[in-house]
């Protein structure tokens, strides 16, 4: 393959790495690509085009063009700037690839190509960012050193190339000094993405805009609304456990809360008044929410939310201490956090102290009154056909505590009742009738609801929380890939001596099959990226410098303990004379051969003139030859201007003439250094 | 002055067009990564420093180890091409030294290039450039500087400036004048006939390689159908003085030009076979023949210097009297 092919090659997989940046990035759709990637592909096949468009005027005339096509679409076409902006890029991309002729030009296109990438950074959050920016490098870094052989290989006015061409000289050497060369660039580029601080304002408006909001995340969601969720497999968040927390995918009932509802009104949850709360963050960077009770273990988890449009914070129950990115958090009564303006992906950190496995509560009934302000809201109850109330209390008779009435009806609609997506209606009956006593089938906010009001028509306080199940364990990470699909709604009773406790009665589907091996390791790589690079931030940087200067410290400790060992009387003998070599090493090297070479060849006589003029403070400069050293001490001293000249031309002749010296002239130039002494002496 | 030489950078880099257009694109993607804490951002703006690191740490590699050594040629004449040289060796075990330039500096500026694609590690390359100096007398040679665009074109890299050696360049020979060919075939005493190269015709020969064109007899040639050429006379006096006449010091062109020709004809001969002595105002070289006679001839005009008449009369005489049985020939410097 020559060069120049190599170029060409190397150019044309740099656009397409662009293209597929932007693609990713959502920036163009697939239209859009078939589109562009078609032109590419004409491009490649159009030489004879290349030649003939090449015209004095089409710069001009693609300017121009460029110019008011940017401006209409930045004003009617485009949603965003970013997407005039891509638009405007795209254009001259391929303007500038139809009319590639000399190799700088790829340069040009390269540029291009490269800011590509940084439109799609905006909105390509995920790990196939990696692979399209370690392409880009290595291309990057193929097509630079081919473009240098290709430039120094062009012959020159006034240079001439001894030897073979570079592209033979170089041979397959190429090759690998094109993978050395970005290999050598990923890894200074991975270790200045590292230490670069991360000071960042926020100021500019690039960012991704955000998905719509997902159903069932909102203050209101009526029954059956969740089916639609529960179909979606895209990945909704990612919960790192950190080691030292034991076995995280061993903890039984593990959901992450995000939503409370108290109010239903026969077909929809919403939350009602409650109240709501700004805390701002505390001194130490994290937002104060609970104390610990010391009755259940305590959880930190590490969230990764996808931009799934949301301002909820998910958390196991209760959450104590919360470190995000924001000033402040809005917290209600009723434990629903959230966050104001999320960004595009939102990663936070949670400490919580999860529910204490109980074997009872002692609770007795009547605790909670319709009277009480503190819990008559949740046992608010729209009307309800007789036969609910009926039917709740049916299952419970008997039951010595509410708690134990609780239960009783959790075991009773887990096994008692479907569970099903499919959720179409047969009969004008209100919803939660018609799943009780007609369908006895239906999805997690059916059977969440229906476990809630019939525990309200019992006079224990309920309410229906939205999450999600726990996801699937991925070993490899750490983490729990949690999907869509695993949006749950469950149920929370509240008791006296234990507080709101969790029951959950959907009889959820077997989870399914785990993943192969290799889709957990990319799951995890992708877990990586975004801790490591997309959620890369100042707090990590000191972490790490903290943890260096820790292991610094015990360097030190190290040495310490080297120093208080006492060193054997033989070593110090080795370390002198070690230094000694040393020394006259240096010594050695500091006579250069040149300097040796310059002394032998200055005559004896001109080094004792020499000699005999630096006794006067004159000494030649560096650069400054015989002749002009000569001027200089006849100008200081105008009685020296004679011998000194003598003795400059007798230099002169018998360092470029090959002279000889006569006795004659051996006398005279006597003469005149005695004249330099005496004049001296006087 | 030590110190500074010490602490001078040992090279210099500068960016190329490409390599501002790197430069600036990395300044802008940090401004923007600050500002919308984009981490990607930060990535692609790594990476082009990235780039910028490695294209530095790759140049320094090829340029390190090498050692450059000057050829000068034995003589240098104002106004004739010399041929000057180097020696490129790289010095490193392992390393080959890839895309190295030497930039034989002119008067203004870079001057030839002579461009080394790779040199293998402990291997050398000898290099040469033609080089004019357009006056006589000593001078300093440009020198030579080693430069590297390696590996990604964006930065050029350059060594200092080396190889800065000091020749001493004689004066232009030029066809020795009519005139002065004319004094050639003057009366002496000690007249002898023998064959050289005087302007008698001494007797004719067959025609030999490197015999003067313009000494081939062309009636006899025709004659005997073979290239026959003369023979010339040699001198009649093999003792000659060549005499600066003037101080040299109204008018610089003709000091210029009468020392040219004081050189020719003091080559021509010497070449000849003949014993030459130089003498001019401050100006004397003694009677003698041979390689080494020339070299001192041709030092002593190199180096001439308009002197002032007065003491340039007192030499003359002083060379006539001790002189007065050599041939004189006197050659005008104004």
């Amino acid at each position: 393959m020559s060069p120049t092919l190599a170029v060409r090659i190397a150019t044309y997989l740099l656009v397409a790495d662009g293209l597929a940046a932007l693609f990713l990035a959502g920036l163009i759709g697939p239209l859009g690509l078939a589109v562009v990637g078609a032109a590419l592909a004409l491009s490649w096949w159009q030489e004879p085009l290349r030649a003939r468009v090449h015209t004095r005027g089409l710069g001009a005339a693609l300017a121009a063009a460029a110019a008011i096509g940017s401006a209409a679409d930045l004003l009617f076409l485009a949603d965003t700037l970013l997407d005039g902006l891509v638009h405007l890029l795209l254009f001259l991309v391929l303007a500038r690839i139809f009319t590639l002729r000399a190799p700088g030009d790829s340069r040009v296109v390269a540029f291009l190509s490269f800011f590509m990438l940084v439109a799609a950074s905006s909105g390509a959050f995920g790990v196939g960012f990696l692979f399209v920016f370690v392409a880009c490098l290595l291309l990057s870094t193929w097509m630079l050193l081919l473009q240098h052989v290709l430039a120094e290989s062009a012959p020159h006015a006034g240079r001439v190339i001894v030897g073979i061409p570079p592209q033979l000289a170089w041979g397959r050497g190429l090759l690998g000094l094109a993978a050395g060369a970005a290999a050598a660039t990923l890894l200074i580029t991975a270790a200045l993405f590292f230490v670069i601080p991360r000071v960042g304002l926020a100021a500019l408006p690039f960012r991704a805009k955000l998905g719509p909001l997902v159903t069932g995340f909102t203050d209101r969601v009526e029954l059956g609304a969740y089916g639609q969720i529960e179909t979606d497999a895209s990945m909704a968040m990612r919960v790192h456990i950190p080691e030292g927390m034991g076995a995280a995918e061993e903890i039984p009932g593990l959901r992450w809360r995000g939503i409370v509802f108290d109010e239903f009104d026969g077909r929809a949850w919403t939350v009602g008044q409650p109240d709501r709360m700004a805390v701002r963050r505390s001194m130490t960077a994290d937002f104060r929410l609970g104390g610990y009770r010391g009755q259940g273990r305590i959880l930190r988890q590490e969230f990764y939310l996808e931009p799934i449009g949301t301002e909820v914070i998910f958390a196991a129950p209760r959450i104590l201490r919360l470190e995000a990115r924001a000033r402040e958090i809005t917290v209600d009564d009723m434990g629903s956090v959230s966050i104001a303006q999320p960004s595009a992906r939102l990663h936070y950190i949670v400490e919580s102290e999860l529910e204490a496995p109980r074997a009872g509560v002692p609770d007795a009934w009547g605790f909670a009154s319709a009277d009480d302000p503190a819990v008559a809201r949740y046992l608010q109850l729209p009307p309800l056909p007789a036969r609910i109330p009926a039917l709740a209390r049916e299952v419970t008779a008997g039951s010595r505590s509410p708690y134990e009435a609780a239960r009783r009806l959790n075991e009773h609609l887990a096994r008692e009742f479907a569970y099903t997506l499919a959720l179409e209606r047969r009969t004008t009956l209100p919803p939660l009738e018609e799943f009780l006593f007609v369908r006895r089938a239906g999805n997690c906010e059916y059977f969440a609801a229906s476990l809630a009001v019939m525990l309200r028509s019992l006079g224990v306080p309920a309410r229906v929380v939205g999450g999600f199940q726990r996801g699937e364990w991925n070993p490899y990470g750490r983490y729990f890939a949690v999907r869509m699909r695993d949006a749950h709604s469950w149920v929370e009773a509240y008791f006296p001596s234990a507080g709101w406790l969790s029951f959950d009665p959907s009889p959820r589907a077997a989870a399914e099959a785990g993943r192969s091996t290799l889709a957990l390791y990319l799951d995890a790589l992708r877990m990586r990226w975004y801790r490591y690079v997309i959620n890369w931030s100042l707090r990590d940087q000191v972490e790490v410098a903290v943890g260096l200067r820790r292991q610094a410290g015990n360097w030190g400790t190290w040495v310490a303990a080297l120093r208080e060992t006492p060193a054997p009387r033989a070593v110090w003998p080795v370390i002198a004379l070690a230094a000694a070599a040393a020394v006259a090493l240096v010594l050695y090297r500091g006579r250069s051969a040149p300097a040796a070479r310059a002394a032998r060849r200055m005559p004896r006589f001109y080094a004792r003139a020499l000699r005999a003029l630096a006794r006067r403070g004159l000494r030649p400069s560096p650069g400054e030859t015989a002749r002009e050293f000569c001027a200089r001490a006849a100008a200081a001293v105008p009685g020296w201007a004679e011998p000194v000249a003598a003795i400059t031309v007798a230099y002169e002749r018998a360092r470029f003439g090959a002279l000889t010296l006569t006795a004659a002239e051996e006398a005279a130039l006597e003469g005149s250094l005695a004249a330099l002494a005496r004049r001296r002496a006087g | 002055m030590n110190l500074w030489r010490r602490l001078r950078p040992a090279r210099t880099i500068w960016p190329t067009r490409d390599g501002w257009w790197c430069l600036f694109a990395a300044m802008g993607l940090g401004v923007a990564a600050i500002n919308t804490g984009n981490n990607l951002l930060y990535l692609l703006s790594s990476m082009l420093l990235g780039l910028v690191v490695v294209s530095g740490i790759l140049s320094e590699a090829v340029m390190r180890g090498l050692r450059l050594t000057a050829i000068l040629p034995e003589e240098v004449h104002a106004g004739r091409p010399a041929l000057v040289g180097a020696t490129v060796a790289n010095r490193k075990r392992r390393i080959p030294s890839y895309s190295i330039s030497l930039e034989a500096l002119g008067q203004g500026g870079p001057g030839r290039v002579i461009y080394l694609p790779r040199l293998s590690a402990g291997d050398e390359r000898v290099v040469t450039w033609e080089l004019t100096l357009a006056a006589r007398g000593r001078h300093r040679l440009p020198g030579v500087r080693v430069t590297t665009r390696f590996p990604f074109g964006v930065f050029l890299k350059a060594g200092q400036v080396i190889l800065r050696a000091e020749v001493l360049v004689y004066p232009a020979l030029v066809p020795v004048p009519a005139h002065l060919l004319r004094r050639i075939g003057g009366s002496g005493p000690a007249q002898t006939r023998r064959r050289g190269r005087g302007s008698d015709l001494h007797n004719l020969r067959d025609y030999r390689p490197g015999d003067d064109p313009r000494l081939i007899h062309w009636r006899s040639s025709a004659k005997t159908q073979a290239l026959t050429v003369r023979e010339l006379e040699a001198e009649t006096s093999t003792d000659t003085r060549i005499v600066l006449d003037g101080t040299g010091a109204r008018d610089p062109a003709r000091l210029e030009t009468g020392l040219s020709e004081a050189a020719s004809l003091a080559c021509h001969l010497l070449r000849a076979g003949a014993t030459v002595e130089l003498a001019g105002p401050g100006l004397l070289v003694p009677l003698a023949r041979g390689r080494g006679q020339e070299r001192r001839i041709l030092t002593a005009l190199a180096l001439y210097e308009p002197r002032p008449a007065r003491a340039g009369t007192g030499l003359a005489r002083a060379a006539g009297r001790e002189g007065a049985a050599l041939r004189e020939i006197r050659v005008g410097i104004g």
